[in-house]
């Protein structure tokens, strides 16, 4: 199994609900945000603050898309790849890999802090934290999961643009795996577990003529 | 891990041992493990606070009580006295288990180092920013004493002010006014800045504003949002107008912006910003020619119809409605012949669209586009606007009994508010209302007695009222301003003494929605913070004080418990409705209220009880008994602004907070394309944007979600910014509101300004 974030461009209202629904049960410092809503077209991959820029040369920049500005978005948070580099990296063990789901955990409580992962994603899912000196990032809720429940982002989307599926069923073998219009490691070899379902643009539109 | 429920209580009934306290905490290394930076004064404490199980918290009932369509039901997890995390309640279908994201702040916002703590008194006077902090006992004397020296000077109590709209819309926060009321006739600040235009035009029209159950819409065949943007501001609407989509339903978004709704339409139709009620009329017009109106339901069930179609035909002419719309006939005849051909077909009209100074006639003209296509007490059909119908509540908090002897103000009678309103004997006096939406200059121009006192609560007049210049001048001018609220903001600063009120979670409340029908109890889920009083224990201090100083000053129980109080609102209409015995029910989960379809059976509560195309009500308050087309405000400056409201605060609040800042720091002006260019101006440009009134400066975002001539600002209140749009609205206000709110609304989007490149 592995399990992975399946995100509807064509529904996200991009209202923020799941960012903010992680920071409500996990209580990020400010400045800190495991799950990010991106806007489709901006380039704001690159002034993400607490991300250390990804320094893995499969990084691209994403071809340029028009879609008009704040209305399209992909929530993204960890990939959970198939092959992550914040586990083959992390020199103490706190990044681990769930056999079962398929989920990488991270442990704060043994983290000491080097940075390494934080490097090392291609995606800048792990976050520094300053005042603790520690890395941190989203491990799916791998606690609710194991409950029962879902994850705090897709138990609050409004419309159900954010699901997990298992990638390992052939039905999602034909979902995509390059987001439009947002800088991303699209080759990476770490395979990313995140689909996306692309948004588009109502067929009817009328704009008032100009002059 | 050593950490106990009595030290947290300890820590936050004693607040001059927290420190040490904490220092102990933090070189034990116990305070890294502390949830949710609850106990760190400064700023947030550290990171995850893991999900330790469901069998681990205690749960409570909560519910959101902004003033928003989506009154989200709240469950709310605690630990050790601690909130931990909230959720939207599963049990409810309309908030499905997860709130917005301003809702999922929540926790932000109780624990935020920001908020309010103490009672403050601002030393140096209004403005001065020199505060020193006083004892609730302090505070309370000062008010309680300036009170009955106004009283005795002026033998009238209406020198005091109270000022309050819709910062908490629970059942017992009008128990603020009931303070008031308590206290003996005193002056209010009435009207809504809100919706009044629209509520006078449906009221007029139907006799009432009653709106389908939203969740109908799942089933519509065709939906209009007319003038809305749910995806940004009731996202919980959202998944039926997808459903309806998905089943083959067209949803055509009519706006002047292209907003976040609009992209996830079928169908866009950009209008020029005020001419929605001349489209309405042209729609209904082109329906009727092509024999497309329901003739049978509008025989049975509406009065005027005869008058109302010789003015279409002689007055409204197509090729006008095109030109001034700006949208190509032929569009508008496909869009109105499909709506009239679909059946369910519904209307959802926003609050933006009447706050122009043709707002309530443009509503009136969009109820009667629905009413000629027969839509009107239909299953999944409708003119939505919105609805009290789940608001019968007893208003026990609001209705104190005046003291004896209170002399009042002998004028006409104008008690209104659109919620609560409860109806009382005649009496010899009444309160005195003045405009809410012309705060400033009411304030300063009332006479005998001047006003010389003005409560604040539930309320941000800095960032939702008009006119800043001339409100600081009228701040200025009063002996004593008191300013109850959770956060320091702008109204705080020019006040004399603040005071520290509760959240939601700290309190008992009873909550319903304006849009959805769904019913949540508020349980107190914390005790509160510091020394964070509610709202209604704020009154029974000040009751007691009074009393103290003279017996019989003050009607208002001298000791209250919000639980006792909310369970005094229910009444058995209530439980009737909503199917339950008792409120305890409500400790399961939300109910919802027994469907019923408004209007189904014909019945309206008008004059001649049919829905009125032709209204004499309408023609005696505002000249014109037809929906007729209104002009809009003629423009006094280069672009028209529109300041909607964002998806990350509801008014003045939620922005403020430290986890909001993290998705959305500042705000920005949109500009379109055509219109920057020609003042060259770039994305992230800092620009001036300024009118008579005055002037903001702030970063561009240059995009054709906005049309050409008009700047779009939100309505937002920052923490440390004096960023606010309001700053540059005029009081002008719209042509309804008067009939059933007590003032007419405020024309907001006719508000006009140039800009700059700095």
């Amino acid at each position: 199994m592995q399990k992975a974030f399946l995100v509807d461009g064509s529904i996200c209202l991009g209202c923020n609900t799941c960012a903010m629904a992680c920071k409500n049960q996990y209580h990020q410092d400010q400045g800190v945000t495991w799950r990010k809503v991106r806007e489709i077209g901006a380039e704001d991959y690159l002034i993400d603050n607490n991300n250390i820029l990804p320094t893995l040369t499969s990084y691209q920049k994403a071809p340029k898309v028009s879609m008009p500005m704040e209305r399209f978005y992909f929530s993204l948070a960890c990939n959970h790849c198939e092959n992550p580099a914040c586990v083959a990296i992390c020199p103490v063990g706190a990044h681990t890999k769930d056999p079962e789901t398929g989920i990488c955990k991270h442990d704060q409580s043994i983290c000491i802090g080097c940075g390494g992962c934080v490097k090392a994603c291609p995606f800048g899912a792990s976050k520094f934290n300053t005042k603790m000196g520690r890395a941190e990032k989203c491990s799916m809720c791998w606690e609710r999961q194991e409950e029962g429940k879902t994850t705090a982002c897709v138990q609050s989307c409004p419309v159900h643009a954010i699901t997990i599926i298992d990638l390992h069923d052939p039905k999602y073998k034909a979902l995509r795996s390059d987001p439009i219009g947002i800088d991303y490691a699209i080759d990476a070899e770490t395979k990313p577990s995140t689909r996306f379902i692309h948004p588009f643009m109502p067929k009817e539109i009328y704009r008032q003529a100009k002059g | 891990m050593s950490y106990s429920k009595a030290k947290v209580e300890e820590i936050l009934n004693n607040t001059i041992s927290r420190r040490s306290f904490l220092k102990g905490l933090a070189a034990s290394g116990v305070l890294s493990a502390l949830p949710g930076g609850v106990l760190e004064a400064n700023e947030d404490l550290n990171t995850k606070i893991p999900y330790s199980g469901e069998k681990s918290y205690q749960t409570f009932r909560n519910a959101c009580p902004r003033n928003c369509y989506d009154t989200c039901s709240i469950k709310t997890y605690v630990k050790d006295g601690v909130m931990q995390f909230i959720e939207g309640a599963t049990e409810s279908t309309y908030t499905r288990g997860g709130c917005c994201v301003k809702g999922n702040s929540y926790v932000k916002r109780v624990y935020s180092a920001r908020r309010l703590k103490y009672p403050m008194m601002q030393v140096g006077g209004k403005g001065s920013g020199t505060w020193k902090r006083i004892s609730w006992d302090q505070a309370i004397d000062i008010i309680a004493k300036k009170l009955l020296e106004m009283k005795k000077e002026d033998g009238t109590l209406l020198g005091a002010a109270l000022t309050k709209y819709s910062g908490n819309f629970g059942i017992t926060h009008y128990g603020i006014e009931g303070m008031f009321n308590s206290i003996g006739y005193t002056t209010r600040l009435a009207g809504t800045p809100c919706w009044p235009a629209g509520i006078d035009a449906q009221n007029l029209d139907m006799g009432d504003m009653w709106c389908n159950d939203p969740e109908e819409m799942k089933d519509s065949k065709f939906i209009i949002l007319w003038g809305v943007n749910p995806a940004a501001n009731s996202i919980h609407s959202m998944k039926y107008i997808y459903e309806a989509k998905r089943k083959g339903a067209k949803v055509v978004v009519i706006d002047p912006i292209f907003t976040e709704t609009a992209s996830k339409s079928s169908q866009y139709v950009q209008i020029k910003t005020g001419t929605d009620g001349l489209l309405a009329l042209g729609m209904a017009k082109i329906i009727i020619d092509a024999k497309l109106h329901d003739q049978k339901w509008l025989d049975a069930n509406t009065k005027g119809y005869k008058e109302y179609k010789a003015y279409l035909d002689k007055e409204v002419k197509l090729d006008d409605v095109s030109n001034v719309t700006g949208i190509p006939l032929a569009m508008i005849k496909e869009l109105a012949l499909s709506f009239a051909k679909a059946k369910p077909a519904t209307i959802w009209m926003g609050y933006g669209m009447q706050r122009h100074t043709n707002g309530g006639s443009m509503i009136r003209a969009i109820d009667a586009l629905v009413a000629v296509s027969g839509n009107i007490g239909k299953y999944a059909g409708g003119a939505r606007y919105g609805h009290l119908n789940t608001w019968g509540f007893n208003y026990a908090a609001l209705s104190q009994a005046k003291p004896e002897g209170s002399v009042g103000y002998s004028g006409p009678e104008g008690a209104k508010g659109e919620f609560a309103q409860v109806g009382g004997e005649k009496a010899a006096y009444t309160d005195r209302f003045l405009n809410i939406n012309k705060t400033a200059r009411e304030l300063m121009s009332a006479k005998e007695p001047k006003v010389r006192l003005l409560w604040v609560a539930c309320k941000n007049v800095f960032a939702q009222d008009f006119d800043r210049n001339q409100l600081i001048r009228a701040f200025q001018q009063l002996d004593l301003v008191v300013v109850a609220d959770q956060f320091f903001n702008e109204t705080a600063k020019w006040a004399d003494i603040v005071l520290p009120v509760t959240t939601q979670f700290e309190e008992y409340d009873v909550n319903v929605s304006y849009w959805h029908y769904w019913l949540s109890i508020n349980e107190q889920a914390i005790k509160p913070l510091f020394e964070i009083k509610s709202d209604l224990e704020i009154a029974a201090m000040l009751s007691k004080r009074m009393n103290q100083l003279q017996a019989g000053s003050c009607t208002f129980p001298q000791s209250v418990d919000t639980k006792e109080m909310t369970i005094k609102e229910f009444n058995p209409a209530i439980y009737e409705q909503f199917g339950i015995q008792s409120w305890e029910e409500l400790k399961k989960g939300p109910v919802k209220a027994k469907a019923v379809i408004p209007f189904a059976d014909g019945k309206f509560k008008t004059p001649s009880g049919k829905f009125e195309l032709y209204s004499d009500k309408a023609q005696e308050l505002f000249g014109s008994a037809l929906p007729k087309y209104l002009e809009v405000r003629q423009p006094y400056d280069k672009f028209r602004m529109t300041s909607p409201h964002s998806r990350w605060s509801l008014h003045s609040q939620f922005q403020n907070l430290e986890w909001m800042e993290d998705f959305h720091p500042e705000p920005f002006v949109y500009i379109n394309p055509d219109d920057a260019e020609a003042k060259m101006v770039s994305s992230d440009d800092m620009v001036a944007v300024f009118n008579r009134q005055g002037v903001l400066r702030l970063r561009a975002k240059v995009t054709d979600n906005v049309q050409k001539g008009t700047v779009l600002m939100y309505e937002q209140h920052y923490h440390n910014s004096i960023y606010n749009v309001n700053e540059l609205v005029d009081d002008t206000s719209s042509d309804m509101g008067a009939f059933k709110t007590g003032a007419p609304g405020v024309a907001l989007h006719d508000t006009f300004v140039n800009f700059k490149k700095l």
